[in-house]
C-alpha cells in the first residue's frame, strides 16, 4: 500500500524535517564509526523528536555478538560520545528497543538479515523504506553491495538507498570500479557518498553567504579577488589509523575529498536552485575546469611533507616515521601545498592556494578570499604602511565565523590607516550547539536529499585532478620534504607561494 | 527608591543622548575587561527586543528572562515600565541602561535599557523606543500582561514592531481569552502567542504518528479525542486555552466541524461533539486534571481514537515516566506498535522565546487553530 497524501498536520511545524519509518541498516556496526559517530548521532536525533515515530536499527558485522551485548555497548559509546551528555537513560531505552543485530560472516547470514528486515518491516509500518549504510572498512563494500542485490534485501515496496563512507576508491579507476557494482544493486539516486565536511553548518554556510547576499557575488571574480587560500590544518597526528594512513597520505585523506569540495563550493557558478540536481551540476563544472597538474608540473605546483618530531602545545610529539605502525623508510606525505587554476571566464588567471597537513601548530579549517588592493593610492605610503588588502576569511572549524578586513583611520591627529578586523561568529550570533555533521547527514539521506553528498561524477572529477600528481611524486619529481612538528609545514610550501609575492596566512 | 532601581536596572541617564554615552562607555568597559581576561567580545546583536510592562514585577520577571535570553540571541532589550500608579503626576520619563557582564566562556555584549514613563504616557510612549532601537534589526514587541483593545500606545508600539509577542496563559479572563487573542489580529502585525508555543511539542508528537503511512489514513476515521490539562490543587483556577487551541488545531487542520457543546463536563471539563467532513462525530473530552509540576492550563495527555473499517487504533500521548518526557504511544488493532520515551522538555519564558525569535513570518496554522475555536464558542 503506497499513501502519497501528505500529512496535514505537519503544515507549519518546524521540525518539518522528519522523514518517513524506515529501517537503517549498518554494516561494519562493531566498529569505531559506528560507535563514535552513527549510533550518537541517532540518539541526538531522537532526543530533537527528528527520528519517526516508528525507526528500526539493524546492525551486522561478521562477529557473533548478542543483541544485548550490542546495545550495551551502543549505550557505553553514546554515553562516552554524545554531544549531549549525561545519556538521558529513558529516551535510550525506549530507542535502544528499536536496535537488532544480525551477524553476516556468511550467505546465510545475509539470509538471516533478510528475514530481520521483512519482520521489522511489518513491525514498524516501514513499507520496506531501508536505508543501507557501509561502515565497514572500503574492502568490505562491493562484497556486502553484491550480497544486498544477491539476497534480495532491498525492500519489495518503499525506497532503497545506500550511504558509502570514505574513501571511496583510491583513485579513479577503483572508483570507477566501485561505482559500477554499486550500480548493479542502487541506481544513482539512491547512492549517498560522504563527505562530511558537507554536513558542517558552515560548509552549507558557504553557499548561503554567496548566494542569498547580493553584495558578494559581484565582486567575487578575477577582476576583484587577487588569489584565494585554503587551510586545513590538523595539529593531531595519525592516531591508531597508521594502517589506513600510511597507504593513503594527505592527499587522499583530505585534499581528494574536503579540500576539493571546499574549493568548488567557493569557485562554482550560482546555482539556479538549492536542491541536489543543481548543486552538484555545478559542483562538477567548476571542478572540470580545475586545470590539471600533470606529472612534469608537480615540482613546480605542488609540495609534499612530512614531519619530523617537534612540539605540539608544549608536549613532544614523535615523528610520521615513528609512529606506532607506520614502515620507518614511509613515503607517505601528511602535507600537502598545491597551486591551482580554475580555467573559466570568472577565475582566469586567479590561482587557489591549497594545503593541509597534520602537526600543524593548531587546528583550523578556514577558506580566506584575499582581494586585490585598492587600484589607486590617495594616501601616501607611510600612512597606510600599516595596510593590507581587503581579506574575507569564512572560518571552518573550530570557532565558525566570518571576518572581513579593512582599512581604518587610526584616531590620531594625521593620517594613519591601519587595517582593522570585522568579525563575526556563529556561535555568538546564535548562540546553538550547531548540529553533529553525522546528524544533518543520516537526517538528509533517510529524507532523501542528496544535495550533500557526492555525486559519481563529482568523486570521478576529483580523483582524475589527484592522480596525476600522485603519479608525478610516485615518477619521483617531487621530493618529500620533511616538517617538524608544530610548525606550519615544510620551507618548501613557502618557497611555494612567494614566488607570486604572496605569503601564506596565519590561520 | 533610586538606589535600589540603580543596583537593578543599571545606571541612571538624564537624556536619551546622555543613555547612548554611558553605553558607549559601558561598552568599552566590557571589551576591556574581557581583554584582561584574554576573551574577545562580540557585539552581534540580532535583534531589538522591547517589553512592555505595567508592574514592576512583570519588568523584573522579563529583564531576567532577556538577559538569559542574550545568550542565545544577543540584543538590544528596551524595557518599556507604563507606570499608571500616580494619576495627576506629570509625564515623566527615567532611563537606565546596563550592560550585563557574563561570566561564561563566551562573553557578549548585551544590551539593556529600561524606560520608566509615568503619568499620562500614552501619547509619548513610542518616541522614547524609536530612539533607542538598533537600526535595520528586527524588533519583537513582547507585550505581559493582556493589551488593551483601544489604546493609543499599544497601536503606536504595534506599528514599530515586525512581531508581537503574548501569552494567553497570562491574560487577566480566562474565559475571555481567545477572544482577546482573535481580536488582536485586527493590529496587522505577525503574533506569537507563547501559550500556542507550549504545544509544539505536542503537535510534532502527534503529526509524526501520521507521518507513518500505514497509520496515516487513521487521521480520516478519528472518533475523539481526550485531552487533560492542568489546573491547581483545589481545582478554582481552570485555564483550558491551551488544551482548546491544540484541539483548534486539529479541528483546522482536518476540516472538523463544531455540532455543539454538550454541556460543561465534571469539574470544569467541556465535552464538545464535532462533525469530521463526512459528517461522522468526534467526540472531544478536555479534562482538568491536578498535576504536580506542571503550570496550570498546559496539557498533561492526549488520546486519540480512531476507526477505519473494522480496524480500530489509538494514539496516546502521556506525560510518562515523568513531567519532563512523553511517552508516545501507537495501539493498532489492539497490539501496540510503536512506544517511545521522547524529553519534554520544561518550557520556561526564556526557551519558548528562543523558539519564537527564531520564526520570523506569520504563523498561519495559529491562525487558522484560532479561528475554528471562534466558531466553536
Ligand atoms: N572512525 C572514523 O571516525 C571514520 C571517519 C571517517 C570515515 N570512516 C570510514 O568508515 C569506515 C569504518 O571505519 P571504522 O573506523 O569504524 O573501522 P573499524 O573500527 O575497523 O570497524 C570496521 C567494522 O567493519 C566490520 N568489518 C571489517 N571487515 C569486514 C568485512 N570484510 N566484511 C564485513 N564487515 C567487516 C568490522 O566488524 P567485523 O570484524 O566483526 O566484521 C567492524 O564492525 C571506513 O571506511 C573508514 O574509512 C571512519
Amino acid at each position: 500500500m503506497t499513501v502519497t497524501l501528505a500529512n496535514p498536520l505537519r503544515e507549519g511545524l518546524r521540525l518539518a524535517r522528519t522523514p518517513e519509518p524506515a529501517s537503517l541498516v549498518i554494516f561494519g556496526a562493531s566498529g569505531d564509526l559506528t560507535s563514535r559517530k552513527l549510533v550518537p548521532a541517532l540518539y541526538n536525533l531522537a532526543l530533537q523528536h527528528l527520528l519517526p515515530a516508528s525507526f528500526g536499527v539493524i546492525g551486522s558485522a561478521r562477529r557473533a555478538m548478542t543483541e544485548d551485548v550490542f546495545r550495551a555497548e551502543l549505550h557505553d559509546a553514546v554515553a562516552e560520545f554524545s554531544r549531549t551528555r549525561p545519556i538521558n537513560e529513558e529516551v535510550w531505552t525506549t530507542f535502544a528497543r528499536s536496535i537488532r543485530y544480525v551477524p553476516t560472516p556468511d550467505e546465510s547470514g545475509f539470509n538471516e538479515l533478510g528475514r530481520v528486515l521483512a519482520r521489522v518491516d511489518g513491525e514498524i509500518g516501514a513499507n520496506g523504506n531501508r536505508l543501507f549504510y557501509l561502515a565497514t572498512p572500503p574492502a568490505a563494500y562491493e562484497p556486502i553491495i553484491r550480497a544486498i542485490g544477491a539476497h534480495g534485501l532491498r525492500g519489495a515496496s518503499g525506497w532503497s538507498r545506500v550511504v558509502v563512507e570514505k574513501p571511496y576508491g583510491h583513485d579513479l579507476d577503483s572508483a570507477m570500479r566501485l561505482t559500477s557494482v554499486v550500480q548493479e544493486v542502487f541506481r544513482e539516486d539512491e547512492v549517498f557518498r560522504i563527505d562530511h565536511y558537507l554536513g558542517k553548518e558552515t560548509v552549507q554556510n558557504i553557499l548561503v553567504l554567496r548566494f542569498a547576499n547580493s553584495i558578494f557575488e559581484p565582486i567575487w571574480t578575477r577582476q576583484f579577488v587577487d588569489h584565494v587560500q585554503i587551510t586545513a590544518a590538523e595539529s593531531i597526528g595519525i592516531e591508531e589509523r597508521a594502517g589506513y594512513y600510511d597507504s593513503a597520505g594527505a592527499m587522499r585523506d583530505i585534499v581528494q575529498n574536503h579540500l576539493l569540495q571546499l574549493l568548488a563550493l567557493v569557485g562554482m557558478e550560482p546555482p539556479s536552485a538549492f536542491d541536489d540536481r543543481s548543486v552538484r551540476d555545478e559542483k562538477v563544472k567548476v571542478l572540470r575546469a580545475l586545470r590539471q597538474i600533470a606529472p612534469e608540473e608537480v615540482g613546480e605546483l605542488t609540495v609534499r611533507g612530512q614531519y619530523g618530531q617537534g612540539f605540539i602545545g608544549g608536549e613532544r610529539v614523535v615523528g610520521y616515521r615513528d609512529e606506532p605502525g607506520v614502515a620507518p623508510n614511509s613515503q607517505t606525505e601528511t602535507y600537502v601545498a598545491l597551486k591551482c587554476f580554475i580555467d573559466n571566464w570568472r577565475w582566469e588567471g586567479t590561482p587557489f592556494y591549497i594545503r593541509t597537513g597534520k602537526r600543524l601548530p593548531k587546528r583550523s579549517t578556514e577558506i580566506a578570499i584575499r582581494f586585490r588592493v585598492a587600484p589607486h593610492r590617495i594616501f601616501t605610503r607611510e600612512a597606510s604602511e600599516g595596510l593590507d588588502a581587503n581579506e574575507l576569511v569564512i572560518r571552518i572549524q573550530p570557532d565558525e565565523g566570518i571576518s572581513l578586513t579593512f582599512g581604518a583611520k587610526v584616531p590620531v591627529q594625521g593620517l594613519r590607516i591601519r587595517s582593522v578586523n570585522m568579525d563575526f561568529g556563529y556561535g555568538e550570533s546564535f548562540m546553538v550547539d550547531a548540529p553533529d555533521s553525522y546528524e544533518t547527514l543520516i537526517l538528509d539521506a533517510l529524507r532523501g536529499d542528496a544535495t550533500l553528498f557526492t555525486r559519481r561524477d563529482e568523486v570521478e572529477q576529483q580523483w582524475a585532478f589527484v592522480d596525476p600528481i600522485l603519479a608525478g611524486w610516485h615518477a619521483g619529481r617531487q621530493e618529500l620534504a620533511t616538517y617538524a612538528a608544530g610548525t606550519w609545514g615544510p620551507e618548501q610550501a613557502d618557497a611555494l607561494i612567494a614566488r607570486d609575492s604572496r605569503t601564506w596566512r596565519r590561520p | 527608591m533610586t538606589v535600589m532601581d540603580e543596583a537593578f536596572w543599571g545606571a541612571r541617564a538624564g537624556s536619551i543622548d546622555a543613555l547612548e554615552r554611558e553605553l558607549g562607555r559601558l561598552r568599552r568597559a566590557a571589551v576591556a575587561h574581557a581583554k584582561e581576561r584574554g576573551q574577545a567580545l562580540a557585539r552581534a546583536s540580532v535583534l531589538n527586543l522591547v517589553v512592555y510592562a505595567e508592574r514592576e514585577i512583570h519588568a523584573r520577571r522579563a529583564a531576567r528572562a532577556v538577559a538569559d535570553l542574550a545568550l542565545r540571541h544577543p540584543s538590544r532589550a528596551i524595557i518599556v515600565l507604563g507606570d499608571r500608579s500616580r494619576e495627576g503626576v506629570l509625564a515623566s520619563l527615567q532611563l537606565h541602561c546596563h550592560v550585563p557582564q557574563s561570566d561564561g566562556a563566551q562573553p557578549v555584549l548585551y544590551e539593556q535599557i529600561l524606560a520608566r514613563v509615568r503619568g499620562d504616557f500614552d501619547e509619548r510612549v513610542a518616541s522614547v523606543v524609536i530612539p533607542l532601537l538598533v537600526p535595520d534589526l528586527p524588533v519583537f514587541l513582547w507585550w505581559t500582561g493582556t493589551p488593551p483593545s483601544d489604546a493609543r500606545h499599544v497601536d503606536d508600539l504595534v506599528t514599530l514592531a515586525d512581531r508581537l509577542i503574548v501569552d494567553s496563559a497570562d491574560f487577566a479572563r480566562a474565559d475571555l481569552t481567545l477572544p482577546e487573542v482573535a481580536r488582536l489580529a485586527r493590529l496587522r502585525v505577525g503574533i506569537t502567542d507563547l501559550n500556542w508555543a507550549r504545544l509544539t511539542h505536542w503537535r510534532e508528537l502527534i503529526a509524526q504518528f501520521f507521518d507513518v503511512p500505514t497509520w496515516r489514513p487513521f487521521l480520516d476515521g478519528i472518533t475523539g479525542i481526550r485531552a487533560g490539562f492542568a489546573v491547581d490543587m483545589d481545582g478554582r483556577d481552570i485555564h483550558p486555552s491551551q488544551a482548546l487551541l491544540l484541539l483548534g488545531w486539529m479541528a483546522s487542520r482536518l476540516g472538523w466541524r463544531p455540532v455543539e457543546a454538550l454541556a460543561p463536563s465534571e469539574a470544569g471539563g467541556v465535552l464538545f461533539k464535532m462533525a469530521r467532513s463526512d459528517n461522522a462525530a468526534v467526540m472531544v473530552r478536555l479534562r482538568p486534571r491536578f498535576e504536580r509540576g506542571l503550570d496550570t492550563g498546559d496539557v498533561s495527555g492526549v488520546r486519540i481514537q480512531a476507526a477505519l473499517g473494522r480496524e480500530s487504533a489509538e494514539f496516546v500521548i502521556k506525560r510518562a515516566p515523568d513531567q519532563r518526557h512523553a511517552t508516545a504511544t501507537a495501539v493498532v488493532g489492539g497490539v501496540v506498535r510503536a512506544e517511545r520515551v521522547v524529553p519534554l522538555p520544561a518550557l520556561g519564558i526564556r526557551e519558548l522565546l528562543v523558539e519564537e525569535l527564531a520564526i520570523a513570518g506569520n504563523d498561519h496554522v495559529y491562525e487558522a487553530a484560532l479561528a475554528a475555536l471562534m466558531a466553536l464558542a
